[in-house]
Formats: structure tokens, sequence, C-alpha cells
């Protein structure tokens, strides 16, 4: 086998049928048994590269040389051939499949016309064992947890002899304890001489698990560089071009009235995101409360009761003074929600619809957009503009569809039209999740003004460090209960969160 | 109720019942493997209505049935395979592509009819064959049991045993976990390599066939003929027969054998002199009403968990 590098990019370019420049003249090596982290902002470049690298799409300038030699990358089964793996952000798991039902997919052992299901099963568990990541082969993928789910998309990614393991922000689902499983994982197999490729734009991670970073800026890359020569502060120039403005927050007001009030409110539900058990909570007009906790401990319960899509089985829930405990979601908007929601396509914007359209959703009735039954398009036209001014969002037009944005510009249209007006409570469910981080920085300035206009709100997110930046108060939920309810205090770390986040200790 | 399982226990009613069944049950299989990748065969019924002219047509110029339904089945995976085609190939909606097969099959039917016969009503012109009943040796002479199993139509047969072949075939072989994989998550079945085109082109076309099947069975199962429109909606039955089925072969097995019986009864009672016309409406009746259950029931169970 060669000795030098698995992978080297050689002038790679992109463009896009549609004029789009997703990547130039990218030319960078990566060290056979490595762990090589790409960082960037969102729309830097980083997808592209790895749809790239495995095969998916074909570069318009450049070579990938592979153990040295140049190779066509847009050939059917190119990255089973030359023992590439991905484990995708969103998962692409087929979910009423079996665990090993979607591990052989696509190159299933055979006795005659069947599935050999023994042979299968076995290849299964033996994968299981020799990387030591358990889970049931026979269980439906859609009954497992997210970190399950992972598991499943590691190991059928490593079930075809992989050599290089491409994973694309693996972290973004996982608590902090999952990461840390996860990262041990992969220190394990690069041991094994495994070349592990981890795209992520956070910058801590990177550092605990990475040796070499290439950062992608703009479709460029900036530099590549082993990360024991390189500091934060460095690197962070690298990714942004410039020094990030961390606003850190300070309340203004510790007295203001109470706008939002939650007394024993439990829900009933099968399913345990749904769950919540006794919980008692107020906010204040500006404060910011924080909700932590592992993926599913009744976080989705608790939104769904805030904004009428679940109601309490017991318990009452006050807004404003006004009893909200059986109001439907048109009520509890009339009475001044905000809410921007965690799947900015499915609840957040309707994807195929124009810039406009999302922006002016829920404004019907809105004498200065509307003349009779008539929309007036002008005037909607230049209010969008202003939004998008307002909130940078990086857009060629209003009449453009909302899926057309990258997932940062998206969801800061979508905070344009939540935050606009006055609202009383904003729910805020992963705010930043998959944002770059110029877009992230300018959504939190953006929660915070909007709790110093007197809005309470309510921020949910597995993003520890948002949760410390932004947070007045922490709220950790476990299986549908507060387990601890904290100041944010400057003493205040992720370590500290951790214990109560997986249930070994309570401080309510 | 005793009543009702003595009389389906009778032979004649028991024979009248797969009679009935037959062509849905190889209709709603065809469409439950398309359903199962992903494409909703739509225009199972123009395939089933094409497969019956071919099938007549072709009979009467080799003199030899056999021959005919082959080109049925061939003519019908053509038309499925047309159909992913259009889908795939051109970028058509599914939906719009089925109704527009269904549309342009009664038509074309009715042209090919009138350019073979000279009429536009029946084949009755022409000399084709009829596929035969098979008796199955030792079993036919078993008391009860025998006149109950023996001496059915070979496609018949056939239906029945492309229930287990079909939940065989998509539970334990490649291709059908592709199917499954494809029209469950198409993205997912991308990712691992898996042509969501050529998945849907082969369900389709097997999908055709078994439609091809169900038409040749309708013009030369019992009757020697060809008539305009003479699958009359079976292919639409076959759809209400798919989904009440649930997806799955065996449940599509048993939606067809309700509706079997439901048309039994309609005829029957023909018989008895009630009105004509209400009896007719009953096999189109009692899968409204079934669907309507299911979907209470959904919604009901949908509520308890929220």
């Amino acid at each position: 086998m060669a000795e030098g590098p698995i992978v080297s990019f050689r002038g790679v370019s992109k463009t896009y049928p549609n004029g789009t420049v997703a990547l130039t003249d990218a030319t960078f090596d990566i060290r056979r048994g490595s762990i090589h982290a790409i960082c960037g902002e969102n729309g830097a470049g980083k997808s592209t590269l790895m749809k790239i690298l495995f095969g998916l799409e074909s570069p318009s300038a450049g070579q990938v040389l592979i153990d040295g030699a140049a190779v066509d990358t847009a050939t059917p089964d190119f990255a089973g051939k030359h023992g590439i793996g991905m484990v995708h952000q969103h998962f692409s798991l087929v979910p009423i499949l079996t665990v090993t039902e979607n591990i052989i997919l696509g190159h299933e052992p055979r006795s005659s016309i069947f599935i050999d299901r023994h042979k299968a099963r076995r290849q299964v568990v033996e994968l299981t064992q020799r990387f030591d990541l358990a889970v049931d082969p026979d269980a439906r993928t859609d009954t497992l947890s997210v970190a399950a789910q992972q598991k499943v998309e590691i190991l059928k990614a490593l079930s075809r002899d992989t050599r290089l393991l491409i994973l694309d922000e693996p972290t973004a689902v996982l608590s902090p304890p999952e990461i840390e499983e996860l990262f041990n994982r992969l220190r394990d197999l690069c041991a094994a001489g495994m070349t592990i490729l981890f795209i992520s734009h956070k910058l801590h991670e990177v550092r605990a698990l990475a040796e070499t970073v290439t950062v992608l800026r703009a479709g460029k890359v900036v530099g590549t560089t082993p990360l024991a020569e390189v500091d934060d502060t460095t690197i962070t120039r690298m990714v942004m071009g410039r020094d990030v403005d961390v606003p850190r927050r300070q309340r203004q007001q510790t007295d203001a009235p109470v706008v939002l009030e939650l007394d024993r409110v439990s829900t009933r539900s099968r399913d345990p995101a749904d769950r919540i058990e006794d919980i008692s909570l107020t906010i204040r007009a500006d404060e910011i409360v924080g909700i932590a906790g592992v993926d599913g401990s009744g976080q989705r319960g608790l939104v769904g009761v805030l904004s009428g899509l679940m109601h309490p089985a017991i318990g009452s829930i006050r807004l404003a003074g006004a009893d909200m405990s059986r109001a439907s979601a048109p009520d509890w908007r009339r009475a001044g929600l905000a809410y921007l929601p965690a799947d900015r396509y499915a609840r957040g914007g309707t994807a195929s619809l124009s810039l406009a359209d999302n922006a002016i959703a829920g404004t019907d009735g809105d004498k200065a957009l509307q003349w009779g039954p008539f929309l007036r398009r002008g005037a909607i036209r230049r209010r969008v503009q202003q939004m998008i001014a307002d909130y940078a969002v990086r857009a060629g037009g209003t009449g453009e569809r909302l899926d057309s944005l990258s997932g940062g510009n998206a969801q800061k249209l979508i905070a344009a039209r939540e935050l606009a007006g006055s609202p009383k409570l904003l729910i805020a469910d992963q705010p930043t999740r998959g944002v770059d981080v110029a877009a992230a920085a300018l959504l939190h300035g953006r929660i915070d003004l909007a709790a110093r206009n007197g809005a309470a709100v309510l921020l949910i997110t597995a993003d520890l460090d948002e949760l410390l930046r932004l947070a007045d108060r922490v709220l950790v939920l476990f299986n549908g209960k507060v387990v601890a309810d904290l100041e944010n205090h400057a003493g205040l770390t992720p370590a500290a969160l951790g214990p109560y986040m997986l249930g070994l200790e309570t401080a309510a | 109720m005793i009543e009702f399982f003595s009389a389906i226990a009778d032979p004649a009613v028991f024979a009248t019942v797969l009679r009935v069944m037959t062509p849905l049950l190889l209709a709603a299989l065809g469409v439950l493997i398309s359903d199962r990748a992903g494409v909703l065969n739509i225009g199972m019924e123009g395939i089933m209505l094409s497969g019956a002219l071919i099938g007549v047509l072709v009979s009467a110029a080799t003199a030899n049935p056999f021959l005919g339904l082959f080109a049925a089945l061939i003519g019908g995976g053509l038309l499925g395979a047309l159909m992913a085609f259009f889908i795939n190939g051109l970028g058509t909606q599914f939906i719009i592509t089925g109704i527009a097969l269904n549309m342009a099959a009664l038509a074309a039917t009715t042209l090919g009819l009138f350019l073979a016969t000279g009429d536009k009503g029946m084949s009755g012109a022409l000399k084709s064959g009829v596929l035969p009943n098979i008796d199955i040796p030792l079993l036919g002479g078993v008391p009860i049991l025998g006149p109950l199993l023996s001496g059915h139509h070979m496609l018949t047969y056939l239906a029945i045993l492309a229930v287990p072949a079909v939940a065989i075939m998509l539970a334990r072989t490649p291709f059908g976990l592709h199917i499954r994989a494809v029209g469950s998550d198409p993205k997912a079945a991308a990712a691992a390599g898996i042509s969501r085109n050529r998945v849907q082109l082969y369900a389709l076309a097997l999908s055709g066939v078994l439609g091809g099947a169900a038409g040749a069975y309708l013009s030369m199962g019992y009757v020697s003929w060809f008539a305009q429109n003479m699958t009359a909606g079976r292919g639409f039955i076959a759809l209400a027969a798919e989904v009440m089925g649930m997806g799955t072969a065996w449940g599509t097995f048993a939606a067809a054998a309700v509706l079997g019986i439901a048309e039994t009864v309609a005829i029957t009672m023909q018989t008895k002199g009630l009105p004509n016309e209400l009896m007719q409406m009953i096999p189109y009746i009692v899968p409204a009403v079934m669907l309507t259950v299911y979907a209470a029931r959904r919604q009901a169970k949908a509520r308890k968990i929220s």
C-alpha cells in the first residue's frame, strides 16, 4: 500500500448549473490514518467537498487523487470501490427497516435469489462487536434513539471494508456524554488504522478530536494546519475572516412582571419526548429561561403545551394573567407568542414557497399588506426586503424559494418574521442548530433584544455554550421532569450540567 | 351467520367467490408492489383493460389461449414500464400518469377492437380461446375438500400462489428490500447506492404483468370475448383492496376475499328478485364503508395518543 496521503484534492472547483460557485481551487491532502477536521461556516463549501469525495457529485475542474492516483469520482459505486463511508448529517436510514436491513441495504449477502438473513445478522453482530458499537440488530430503526441511530449510521458506513470514514456534523444531535462516547469510538477506529474526516463548526470539538484542520471560507481553502500549532483565536479568524463579537447577555431588570406561569403541568403521551411531569415555571419579562436536557426528555411536550399543539392533562398555564390551559394554537398566537421551531422547513416555513410568502405568513388581516381580498405585492416586497436587510439574510430576491437558502439564512428570515412586532413570549427551539457562527451571533443578539423589549423567552437548546451565553436561568429536563433549576452565574459550566442531564443528580 | 358460513362452504358459492376474487387479487397484488415502491399504480384499470384485449387478439390470431395469456402479461409489463418511463424519465406526476393511462387505454382498446372486428362493442366475431380450469389429481376425489379446492381456474390458483410469492419477495429478497427502502425513503435508499428509477421501473413492470394477468382472466377466463370497458372499475376496486390490505400481501388477500364475497352476495341477490341496480352497488359500497371505518379508527387512535 502506498505511503503518501490517502486523499489529495488538486485544484478542485465546483460550479453548479444555476451559476452558484460552491468550491474554488481547493487543494489539500488528508494523511493516512489521521483524524482530519474540515471547518467552516455554512455555505463555505464543506458539504460540496464531501459530496465530491463520496462520489455524489463530480468536480467542474481539478482532480481528486486517491492513494496518489487520479480517480473519476462520478462513477457508480465510487465510494464502495475505494472504501469510503459517510455518516450523513441527516441520517440516511430507512425508518421502517430493521437495523440489519439498513446496514446490508445495497450489498445484501445472498443465497440463491434470497437474502441470506443468518449471514446478514452475523455480519452485523460482528460489526457491532468489532467496533464496540452496541445496538440491537433486529430493532426497527425508527424505534431507536437518535444516538443509537447514529451508531447504525456509522456501522453502515463501516460495513464495506471502509478505510476512510466521513462524518458530517455528527455531534449536532448528541448530548455531551454521547459526544464523548462517540469521540472515544472514533479514536479507537483511528488507532485501528482508519482515516477519519470530521466536519464540524464547533471548534472545541475539532480541537478535542482532530490532529489537523482544513479551514474553508466562501468555497476556498484558507489553510490546512496541525491543530497543535494554532490557537483558537487564529482558527476563528481563519473561519470568519474577522473576529466574532460574542454577545454576553446582561439582564436589565430583575423585578419585571411575570409573563408566563406554569403551575404543576403534566401531559400524557406514549412518546417520552411529549411527556412532561409536574412542571412549575415562571418567566418574567426580560428573562431568558434556558432548557437543557438530552434530546427527547420532554422538550417537545413543553413546547407543545406552550404553543397550543398539545394540552396539559393536569395543571394550569397563564400568559400575562390569562388562562391558556386549553388555548389553541391561534389563541397563543393572538396572545403574543413568537416561535422559532427546531425544524425550520417543516414548522418554521414552507420550503417550496417564496421568501416573501414565508415572511408574511400569519399576517393576514394586516391592512398595510392587503387591499380587500387582494395582497399588495409592492408593499409586501418592500417589507420583506426590509426584513432581509435587517437580519442580513443572504438571498437573491424575495421571489426565491425558501429552500434555496442555507439553513442559517432561512432561520434568519423566520426570526425576522417571528420577532416583528413585540412578542410577549418567545419560544426559541434549537435556534442556531446547523447555523454558521456569524448567523448564530446575529440570532443571539436578536433573541437578547426581544427579551430586553419585554418578552419572556424560553430557550431550548442542545448547544450548551449557547445556553450559558443567553440564559438567565437554566432548567434541566430529565424524563419529563425538571431536575435542576439553576441561576446562570459565571461558575456554571457544561460539565456541571452533565450529571443533571443524565439524571444522576437533582437540584430542583 | 351460520347460514352465511354454510352458504360459503357450498362448493358452488365458494367457486363464485374465487371466480370474482381472482382478477381483484391479481390486480391488487400488482398495486401492492407498486405502492411499496412508492409509485402507486393508478393505471391498473387501463393495464387490465389492455391485457384483456391483447389476450383475445393474440389468442384469436394464434388459436392458442396460452400465447394470448403470455402476450397479455408482456403487454401489461410493457405498459407498467412505460408508466415508469413517463414518471421517472420525463418527470410526470404518478397519479396523473395513471389517470392518463386509464383514459388512453379505454380509447385505444375500443379503437383496437373496432380495427380488428369492425365492431365497437364486442369481439364476438373473433375466435378466441378460453384458458382452462385445473383439476388437482387425487385431491379432487376427497369428499367435501375435493369439490371446494379442486377444479378452479388456472389463474385462480396462480393468483393464490402469488400471495405468498409476493410476501416472500418483499420480505426476503434483495429486490423486495430495495422496493421497501425506495418506497419508504428514496433519499436514504439512494445513499445506500440503490437507484430509485430502476427499482420503480421493475416494480411497475411487475405490477403491469399482474395487471395483464388480471385482464386476461376477464376476457379469457370463462368467456372468449372482449367487450368495451369490460374491466368496469375493477382496477379501482383493486386499489381499494390494496389500501384495505394495509400494505401487506396477506392483508391484500383478505381484502380481495371480502370484496369477492361482497360481489358474490350481489350476484346471488340479483337472482332472488331484489332490485338489480341496488345489488350492483354492493361491491362498490363495501370498500367505501370499510375504508371509512379504517380512517375513523386511525383518527381515533391518533387522538388517543395525543
